[in-house]
């Protein structure tokens, strides 16, 4: 079968922009609500989820063809909670930090709707290439999402980004950039999770409806200029069409 | 539909279900003595925050109490009094939790009976859905002695509620175990 020319790349970004899972189909909202108090937690939990995205892209593409639609949903159930099984596991015993900071949250990746429906939406109807970078856009989508979300909340709710503290193989460093004493601990609490979100989505929506305003009013002056044009051409062929009668 | 379709469907599944349980075995095999080995030294870890330069004498497993589930006979404090760690597991419908928790000998006044008080507590796993609101809400300021340990009301009260019950557990079991004529 023919392939558009650049599909790969537009597939890939696909999943960071136009169908980012969490700020433009609004999936995955509840571990992006819960792990994002700090940057550090919420490259561990974007990081983890991409895993368990692509890995099981990856096998439920390969089976597509084996998985008839009778067992569709229990097989992929158990494929992705293979998956968070393994990882859950991994993460216990070589990243323990990461490991307590997200808690009930790695389990969760199970029931995460973005894992499900890429798998059912996507890996089951197309190639394993192609699966492998629809997940791997998806999971780079969703982790930039949290990863935004998370700066906004360690910034406001701590006045400063701590790393190391996660990851404790790289060392301790703590950026103190609002000066103590003026953070908003609120946007550490979930009602500051919250609250980024919406203004984040309003941000979104606000961008989105501006772009589309500007390409309305470019597509009326197209018109405009075009019937003009017309206009402007249909009097001249008059006016010659009178010039050539006055001969 | 035909009694191949049927097959093949099912053998598909267990083949399905068959890989995952293998693979999750060797994962096992691969990753639980490292589990474990950060378990002992998040134990240890948690032992010392609780009773700062305590050696451990003695420790087993103990049965018949509704959360605790191993204990750790310190060395005495200065005092004379002695000093244990109950490691006590319990779940609720947010979520497992296991803890440590720090119980010292002390002797009601006017009398020479024999007390045993909660000093502090030490968060080995916490997989409660509420887990970070029940530190910093409930945990710390209990460890911090700003909170009473009945005042559960902190955000995530049927966790607050768990622990309380947990602690009070981990008392019981250390005056069934080690009460003694003074």
């Amino acid at each position: 079968m023919a392939r558009e020319k650049g599909y790969t790349k537009k597939n890939f970004l696909k999943g960071i922009i136009a169908e980012n899972p969490l700020f433009v189909s609004i999936l995955g909202t509840c571990p992006a609500l819960a792990t994002t108090k700090t940057v550090e937690a919420a490259i561990g939990m974007g990081l983890l989820f991409t895993i368990v995205l692509v890995c099981s892209s990856i096998l439920v593409s390969l089976l597509r063809k084996l998985i008839t639609d009778e067992i569709r949903t229990p097989a992929y159930i158990v494929i992705i909670a293979t998956f968070v099984t393994l990882v859950k596991m991994f993460t216990n015993a070589f990243l323990p930090e990461l490991y307590s900071t997200l808690g009930v949250f790695i389990s969760l990746i199970v029931v995460n709707c973005i894992v499900l429906g890429r798998a059912e939406a996507y890996a089951s109807k197309n190639n394993v290439f192609d699966s492998l970078i629809d997940a791997l856009g998806m999971g780079v989508g969703y982790t930039l999402a949290i990863i935004s979300m998370a700066f906004f909340r360690e910034l406001l709710g701590t006045g400063a980004f701590t790393f190391g503290k996660i990851f404790t193989f790289i060392p301790t460093v703590k950026l103190q950039i609002i000066p103590k004493g003026y953070e908003i601990m609120m946007f550490q609490n979930p009602a500051g999770a919250f609250i980024v979100f919406a203004i984040i989505l309003a941000v979104i929506a606000f961008i989105k409806n501006r772009k589309a305003e500007l390409k309305a009013n470019l597509e009326k002056q197209e018109k405009i200029r075009k019937a003009q044009e017309a206009k402007a051409a249909a009097a001249a062929a008059q006016a010659q069409t009178a010039n050539g009668g006055d001969k | 539909m035909s009694k191949k379709h049927y097959i093949i469907t099912a053998v598909t599944l267990g083949l399905i279900a068959a890989t995952s349980a293998g693979l999750i075995g060797v994962a096992n095999l691969i990753t639980k003595d490292k589990i474990a080995k950060n378990e002992y030294n998040k134990t240890m870890s948690g032992i010392s925050a609780i009773f700062e330069g305590a050696e451990i004498e003695k420790e087993y497993a103990v049965e018949d109490f509704k959360y605790a589930n191993y204990v750790y006979e310190l060395s005495e404090d200065t005092m004379g009094y002695d000093r244990y760690i109950f490691k006590t597991t319990g779940s609720n419908s947010y979520g497992k939790i296991s803890l440590l928790v720090g119980i010292k000998e002390a002797l009601a006044n006017d009398a020479n009976i024999q007390t045993f008080v909660f000093t502090n507590l030490y968060v080995i796993t916490n997989e409660q859905s509420f887990a970070t609101t029940l530190v910093d809400n409930y945990i710390d300021p209990l460890n911090n002695g700003e909170r009473d340990i009945d005042d559960v009301s902190c955000s995530a009260t049927y966790g607050a509620k768990l622990i309380r019950d947990m602690v009070n557990d981990a008392k019981e079991a250390a005056k069934a175990l080690f009460t003694e004529e003074k």
